[in-house]
């Protein structure tokens, strides 16, 4: 066993592998940016260590400093949480030359999959299943026309160098496609000065289907089920549950398997995640990549399959085999969990600052892995994200009952939080009946915005800032009455004598 | 005491009294009648600097902060901004409209961050919507632009500087029409 864990990492996923450390009798080691003394990883490890200034490239990216402190802690582990250095090859090849184990994927694993083109070609070669398309540049309505006849429509073309939703031409008639090729064409040049296109299948209502996959030193690898998270903003998941509304018991059975397959063809080990784009028109799907770590939805697998990731991702660096067999993961009942962000909820600009008050969910069911606390300031250098709430239910409708009911429980204030918007979302059609995709908070949420977060009345709002003003006013009137008239209150009291 | 209030873009007068047993806070929103509520001193506690409120049969924890004539109200999850002037708080108002450009006479930071690029000079007319700068804050960069046409008066930041909540970065001057 390892004696100490150094975590390569800050907020609520440092708190999560503390207690996984601590569950097993490890001793935990927290290190941390000068903005994050006060932060609730130093409090609960054992140690904690500076690394450095506030901006994460000088301080949670700063693989020698890191070192450091693994060293001077003698953590015999590193934990790298999600995001910052977690999948970074160079870092794990850095600790492993030191002799300190990395606890996650080998540095060959996450430089397989960290290439996007290239983790898409071993994907194919290991049969998985891509976006249908030309697979390279197509130069002429000719060979648009041949790729057309393979894969069908509808199709999407889109310049190389393009981006932002520029030199993209979605095409699902058959006579739109000139027009539309030589438009993709042109805005190529026009905004990127490259005119080369590509075609690929489009995807219709889109969703975000994802496959958690475990491997050991041993050859075993399980996968745990899936979790949708194709609600989302900025491209950034806020809601995940699983299983998905949308995945029926064959495609779950296709999705592991194929998600099995696609981890031995690598030699994965540890905890890793299949990202895949799913059609919910023609429930087809394609592998999109792969995050060679530990993700921040892994709660919600953990509740309806009962097993720890971060215990199991420590004994596989330990070198022990997989805790069970594909055979005993169950996907028991459903779990949900809304990623609550310190932001605000109509326009999602973060919203950094003092927490006033904080009073966290509790009652049956309920999970919270959260580092907030009141007096705790929300730095502005690092992720909005501040903390998970997950409910639990036998079904999906007890599941998304709970949650509603911890969120309005979930007391936050000084800062702006997203949980209005969770609870708003979780009042809409298309998310109660399971067919939202990756589009809903663009498309089905925001013509009912307004309404929908007037959860209180005005006027509540105007009588407690009113009596504010008043008692502020009134508190000012009788200091400023008390410096004036000191010697009318001395002869007051000379009178009452 | 009689105030004028804002929230949401929506005028409102509210008086209030205090009495030993209630709150009486009368409401007029813009063009309505007056609402009258009293909130008795039982329905009124304070608890670690927050507001215990029974109010139309609805039990609310109001977490108020502020001073002046700016307050930030918290409660069930909402957050509100609401704008309390009273008489003086309304003179120095009506005196600062009366200059040229009135509250837009700078662009200032609202929320703390890093500056990445400032896309005007000293001394620039910009047109509405042109992007003046952009600031990050929490891993996400915030382009701000001009609200309408305008000159640069100064600028009092450059890139990499850290700002704090409301500190001007810069200031304009109104474009003159001779040119």
């Amino acid at each position: 066993m390892f004696k100490k864990i150094l975590i390569a990492n800050r907020g609520e996923i440092a708190l999560r592998v503390i207690r996984a450390a601590r569950d097993l009798g490890i001793a935990s080691v927290a290190v941390y940016s000068d903005a994050d003394r006060n932060s609730l990883h130093v409090v609960l490890a054992d140690e904690a260590y500076n690394i450095g200034p506030a901006p994460s490239k000088e301080s949670y990216l700063n693989v020698d400093n890191i070192i450091a402190a693994v060293k001077k802690s003698g953590a015999d582990a590193v934990h790298p949480g999600y995001g910052f250095l977690s999948e970074n090859a160079a870092f794990a090849e850095a600790l492993q030359k030191e002799g300190i184990v990395f606890i996650g994927p080998t540095p060959a694993n996450i430089r397989a999959m960290g290439d996007k083109l290239s983790a898409i070609k071993l994907m194919r070669e290991a049969d998985v299943p891509t976006t249908p398309g030309s697979g390279g540049p197509v130069d002429t309505i000719e060979e648009a026309k041949k790729v057309i006849a393979k894969i069908g429509l509808p199709i999407i073309i889109k310049a190389t160098a393009g981006g932002g939703g520029k030199g993209m031409r979605v095409v699902t008639k058959a006579e739109d496609l000139e027009s539309a090729f030589r438009a993709a064409k042109s805005e190529g040049m026009n905004y990127f000065k490259n005119d080369t296109v590509y075609i690929e299948r489009y995807v219709q209502n889109p969703k975000h289907i994802e496959v958690q996959v475990f491997g050991d030193t041993h050859g075993n690898v399980c996968h745990l089920f899936e979790r949708e998270c194709s609600i989302q903003r900025r491209h950034q998941k806020i809601i995940e549950e699983s299983p998905s509304p949308s995945v029926t018991p064959e495609i779950r059975a296709r999705l592991g398997e194929v998600s099995v397959r696609a981890a031995k063809a690598i030699n994965y080990i540890g905890a890793g995640t299949f990202e895949f784009i799913f059609d919910n028109v023609t429930k087809e799907f394609y592998f999109m990549e792969m995050n060679t770590r530990l993700q921040v939805e892994h709660p919600i697998t953990e509740m309806v399959t009962g097993i720890d990731l971060v215990q199991e991702q420590i004994m596989v660096a330990l070198g022990k085999p997989l805790s069970f067999k594909q055979s005993d993961v169950v996907q028991r009942g459903h779990a949900i969990e809304a990623r609550i962000c310190a932001e605000d909820p109509e326009t999602f600009m973060p919203s950094p600052g003092l927490i006033r008050r904080c009073r966290h969910p509790q009652g049956p069911f309920i999970r919270v892995d959260s580092y907030a606390y009141p007096g705790y300031e929300v730095p502005i250098y690092y992720d909005p994200m501040i903390a998970k709430l997950i409910a639990y239910g036998p079904n999906r409708d007890t599941a998304i009952r709970r949650l509603d009911r911890a969120l309005t429980e979930f007391t936050l204030t000084g800062i702006k939080t997203n949980i209005v918007l969770h609870k708003s979302i979780l009042q809409a059609p298309k998310f109660l009946d399971g067919s939202y995709t990756t589009q809903f908070c663009e498309k089905d949420l925001q013509i009912k915005m307004p309404k929908l977060f007037q959860v209180v009345d005005d006027h509540v709002f105007l009588i407690a800032a009113a009596i504010a003003a008043y008692n502020e006013k009134k508190t000012k009137a009788v200091s400023e009455y008390n410096v004036a008239s000191r010697w009318k209150d001395q002869a007051r009291k000379e009178g009452l004598r | 005491m009689f105030f004028e209030a804002s929230l949401r873009g929506k005028q409102y007068k509210v008086d209030i009294t205090e009495t030993r047993r209630a709150w009486k806070i009368n409401l007029q929103e813009e063009d309505a009648d007056w609402v009258k509520y009293e909130i008795s001193k039982e329905d009124y506690k304070l608890v670690e600097n927050a507001i215990n409120l029974i109010f139309n049969g609805g039990s609310y924890l109001m977490d108020v902060f502020g001073s002046g004539i700016d307050y930030t109200v918290y409660t069930r999850s909402s957050v509100r901004n609401v704008t309390i002037f009273n008489d003086e708080a309304l003179l120095h108002e009506s005196l600062k409209k009366g200059g040229a450009l009135g509250a837009a006479d700078k662009l200032t930071a609202g929320m703390p961050g890093k500056i990445v690029k400032i896309m005007v000079g000293k001394g620039d007319v910009v047109a509405a919507n042109q992007p003046i700068l952009i600031m990050e804050a929490m891993k996400m960069e915030n382009e701000m632009r001009a609200s309408h046409e305008t000159k640069i008066k100064d600028i009092l930041v450059k890139p990499g500087d850290s700002v704090e909540s409301g500190q001007t970065m810069i200031t304009f001057e109104p474009v003159s029409k001779k040119s």
